[in-house]
C-alpha cells in the first residue's frame, strides 16, 4: 500500500540534488580559493572595475573607435545566430528553398565580414 | 508547421531590389581588392549599370497583373513597379554625377556607391510593403544608408551638422512611426494593412460596458504618429525643419537622390498605407490632415526659398513646396468628386473619390514624382558640375555669384540649368509643366477649388526664385577671378539626359501617361 503512495514531489527529486550540489559547489569553490590560492594586491587589481578606462578624472576622454566596431560586430553574428537557430531546427521541413535563403542570407554577411576583415577592422593594433 | 509555397511569380517584385543589393555587395567588395586601381568611374558605371537593369525588370513589372505577393507581405502593382523605375532613374543619375564630384575631392570609394545601391533597395522595397514591419525596416534600410552617405564628407562641419540632425530627428521620427503602427497593432491584433483595414472599422465601433469606445483614441493616435512619421520623411511643413540643412551639408549627388528618391519611396509608402487604412476609418480625418498639410507645404515651402541667396539652400527649400503640391495630390485621393464643391477645408462628410477619378490621382502623382526626380537631379548636377572644393570652406560656394555669368563662360551648362528651372517652376514646355497639369487637373476634379488655387499662385511665386538664377547665368557678369569650372564627362553626361529626359517628356508625355493610366495602379485587396 506504502509502496504506491507515491509523494507528488518525487519526480522533482533530481532538482532537489542539483540545489544541494550547486549550493555546496557555491560554498565549497569560493572557501577554498580563498584559502588556496596565492594573492597578490596592487593598485591596478583593487581600482574600481571601468572596461580599462581611468575611473577616476575626467569623464570628457576618447575611447578608440575599435570598441565601437567591435560591438556593432558582436551584434551582427549574434543577432545572425538568432536567425539561423530556427532555420536550424526546421531545417528538413523548409528544405531546399529554406536552405537557398539561408545561403543568401548566410553569404551577405560572409561578405560583410570579408569587407571588414580587409578593412582591417579585426585587427586590434595599428 | 505550415511551409509557405513560394513560386518565381512572388520574387518579381523584389528582383530590382536583388540586383540592387547584389551589386552594392560588388562594389563594396571590389573596393577592398581592387582600391588601389587609379581610376574609380568603373564603380559609378557599375552602379549605372545595376540601376539600368534593375529599371529594366521594374518596366517588366509594370504590365504584370496586380497582386499579393511573398504572404501578403509586399504587393507587386503598378504603383510600386513605378516607383521603382522612378528610383533607379534617379540612383542611376546621382552616381553618375557622384564620379567626377568625388574624384575632385579625393573621396571616390566604392562604398559610396555600396550605400547608394542600399538605399535605392530600401527605396523600392518601400514602395511594395504591406506591412508594417517590412515597411519599418525598408524605411531604416533606406535611412540608414542615406545618414551614412550625409556624413560622407566628414571632415567638414556642415557635413557632420546635417548628418547629426538628420540621423537625430530621422530616428526621432523613424520611432514615432512605430510608436504609431504598434498602437494599430494593438487595435487590430495585425500588422498586414489589408487585414488591419478589414478588422479597423468592427475595432473602431467596439463597445465597452459604459458605452464608449475604448479603441477609438488608440486608433487616432497611431494614425496621428504614423501620419507625422510620413511626414517628416516628405518634408512637410510643420515637419520640415530638418531639410535645408541636411540638402546643404549632404554631398551634392546625394542631395540629389535624397529630394528625389527618397521623397518618392516615402510618398509611395504613405499612399499605400493612408489608402488601405484611410478610407475604413472615416476618409474626413486623412482629407482634413493632408489638406492642411499639402497648404502649409505649399505656402511656406515657397516663401521661405523666396529671400534664399544660396542656391543649394533654395532647392531644398523648393523640393519641401514641390512635397506640397504632392500632398494636394494624396488629398485628393480622399476628396469626394466632381459634384461636391470642397474648399480650403470642408465639413461634409467624404466617401472618397471614384475609382476612375482615382487612377488620374494617381496618374498625377505619379507623372509628378517622375518629372520631379528627373529635373532636381538635373538642377543638384548643374550645382556638382560647378562647386569646387575651395570654395567650400569659405561658406559661399552654393551662392548665386556662382551663376553669374554662366550664360557666355558655359552656355551648355547655362541652357541645362535654365530648362530646370523653367521645369521647377512648371513653365511649357517642359516635364514640370506637364506634371503641373495632370496634378492640379486631377485636384480640381475632385472638387478641391481652393486648395488647387492656393497651389497655383504659391508656384507662380515660386517662378521668381527660379528665375532669378536664370537672370544671374545671363545678365550678370561674372565677378572677377571666378574659378573655371572643370569639365567631366560622367557629369556632363548625367546633365545631357536629364535636360533631354526634361524636354522630351515635357513635349511627349504620351508613352509615360499611357503607361500610368491604369485603373487597377494600386493594389487593395
Amino acid at each position: 500500500m506504502f509502496t504506491h503512495m507515491v509523494s507528488p514531489l518525487t519526480p522533482y527529486l533530481p532538482v532537489a540534488v542539483v540545489l544541494g550540489l550547486a549550493g555546496l559547489l557555491a560554498v565549497l569553490i569560493p572557501a577554498l580559493t580563498t584559502r588556496l590560492g596565492p594573492r597578490s594586491v596592487n593598485e591596478i587589481k583593487s581600482a574600481t572595475f571601468e572596461c580599462g578606462s581611468d575611473p577616476i578624472g575626467s569623464a570628457r576622454q576618447r575611447f578608440a573607435v575599435k570598441f565601437y566596431v567591435v560591438a556593432l560586430l558582436f551584434i551582427v553574428f549574434d543577432v545572425e545566430a538568432v536567425f539561423l537557430y530556427p532555420w536550424a531546427v526546421n531545417f528538413k521541413a523548409l528544405g531546399w528553398f529554406g536552405y537557398g535563403t539561408m545561403v543568401a542570407f548566410a553569404f551577405t554577411l560572409v561578405m560583410g565580414l570579408v569587407y571588414i576583415w580587409k578593412k582591417g577592422a579585426l585587427t586590434w593594433e595599428s | 508547421m505550415t511551409i509557405p509555397e513560394f513560386t518565381m511569380a512572388d520574387f518579381w517584385p523584389v528582383i530590382p531590389a536583388g540586383i540592387l543589393t547584389a551589386a552594392a555587395i560588388v562594389l563594396m567588395i571590389s573596393e577592398v581588392f581592387l582600391g588601389a586601381a587609379a581610376s574609380r568611374t568603373y564603380q559609378s558605371l557599375l552602379s549605372v549599370l545595376a540601376c539600368v537593369l534593375a529599371g529594366a525588370v521594374a518596366l517588366m513589372n509594370m504590365t504584370d497583373t496586380p497582386r499579393a505577393v511573398l504572404q501578403g507581405y509586399a504587393v507587386m502593382d503598378p504603383f510600386s513597379s513605378f516607383l521603382t523605375l522612378v528610383v533607379c532613374v534617379g540612383t542611376g543619375l546621382a552616381a553618375l554625377l557622384a564620379a567626377g564630384f568625388l574624384q575632385h575631392r579625393n573621396a571616390e570609394r566604392g562604398e559610396f556607391y555600396a550605400l547608394m545601391l542600399f538605399a535605392a533597395a530600401g527605396m523600392t522595397l518601400l514602395g511594395l510593403s504591406n506591412e508594417f514591419i517590412t515597411l519599418f525596416v525598408n524605411l531604416e534600410v533606406l535611412s540608414v544608408a542615406t545618414y551614412a552617405l550625409t556624413a560622407w564628407l566628414r571632415r567638414g562641419s556642415r557635413p557632420s551638422e546635417g548628418a547629426f540632425k538628420y540621423f537625430i530627428l530621422g530616428a526621432f521620427a523613424a520611432a514615432l512611426m512605430l510608436y504609431g503602427a504598434a498602437l494599430l497593432y494593438g487595435a487590430t491584433g495585425t500588422t498586414h494593412l489589408t487585414d488591419m483595414a478589414a478588422k479597423l472599422r468592427a475595432a473602431l465601433a467596439e463597445t465597452d460596458a459604459s458605452g464608449g469606445h475604448p479603441k477609438q483614441m488608440l486608433i487616432y493616435a497611431g494614425f496621428l504618429l504614423v501620419g507625422a512619421g510620413f511626414a517628416f520623411k516628405v518634408a512637410a511643413v510643420p515637419f520640415h525643419m530638418w531639410t535645408p540643412d541636411v540638402y546643404e551639408g549632404a554631398p551634392t549627388p546625394v542631395t540629389a537622390l535624397m529630394s528625389a528618391g527618397v521623397k518618392a519611396a516615402a510618398f509611395v509608402a504613405l499612399v499605400r498605407v493612408f489608402m488601405a487604412l484611410g478610407p475604413a476609418v472615416d476618409p474626413q480625418l486623412p482629407f482634413i490632415a493632408f489638406s492642411v498639410l499639402a497648404l502649409l507645404t505649399m505656402v511656406v515651402g515657397n516663401l521661405l526659398a523666396l529671400p534664399q541667396r544660396n542656391v543649394k539652400r533654395m532647392l531644398a527649400y523648393s523640393s519641401i513646396a514641390h512635397a506640397g503640391y504632392l500632398l494636394l495630390g494624396v488629398a485628393a485621393l480622399f476628396a469626394v468628386g466632381k459634384d461636391a464643391k470642397v474648399g480650403v477645408l470642408s465639413s461634409t462628410p467624404l466617401v472618397g473619390i471614384s475609382g476612375s477619378m482615382q487612377s488620374d490621382v494617381y496618374q498625377g502623382i505619379l507623372f509628378y514624382l517622375l518629372g520631379y526626380t528627373v529635373t532636381a537631379i538635373g538642377a543638384f548636377g548643374t550645382i556638382v558640375a560647378l562647386e569646387r572644393r575651395e570654395d567650400e570652406t569659405k561658406g559661399n560656394a552654393w551662392d548665386l555669384d556662382r551663376f553669374a555669368g554662366l550664360g557666355s563662360r558655359k552656355p551648355g551648362w547655362a541652357l541645362a540649368m535654365t530648362v530646370f528651372m523653367l521645369s521647377l517652376g512648371g513653365v511649357p514646355p517642359t516635364v514640370g509643366f506637364i506634371g503641373k497639369v495632370l496634378l492640379f487637373r486631377a485636384a480640381v476634379d475632385a472638387g478641391l477649388l481652393g486648395l488647387s488655387i492656393v497651389g497655383m499662385l504659391a508656384s507662380a511665386a515660386g517662378v521668381y526664385y527660379y528665375l532669378r538664377v536664370v537672370v544671374y547665368m545671363y545678365m550678370r557678369p561674372a565677378p572677377e577671378g571666378a574659378l573655371v569650372p572643370e569639365r567631366r564627362w560622367t557629369t556632363e553626361l548625367a546633365l545631357v539626359a536629364t535636360a533631354a529626359g526634361t524636354v522630351l517628356f515635357g513635349v511627349l508625355p504620351g508613352p509615360i501617361t499611357a503607361l500610368l493610366q491604369r485603373t487597377d495602379m494600386l493594389f487593395h485587396r
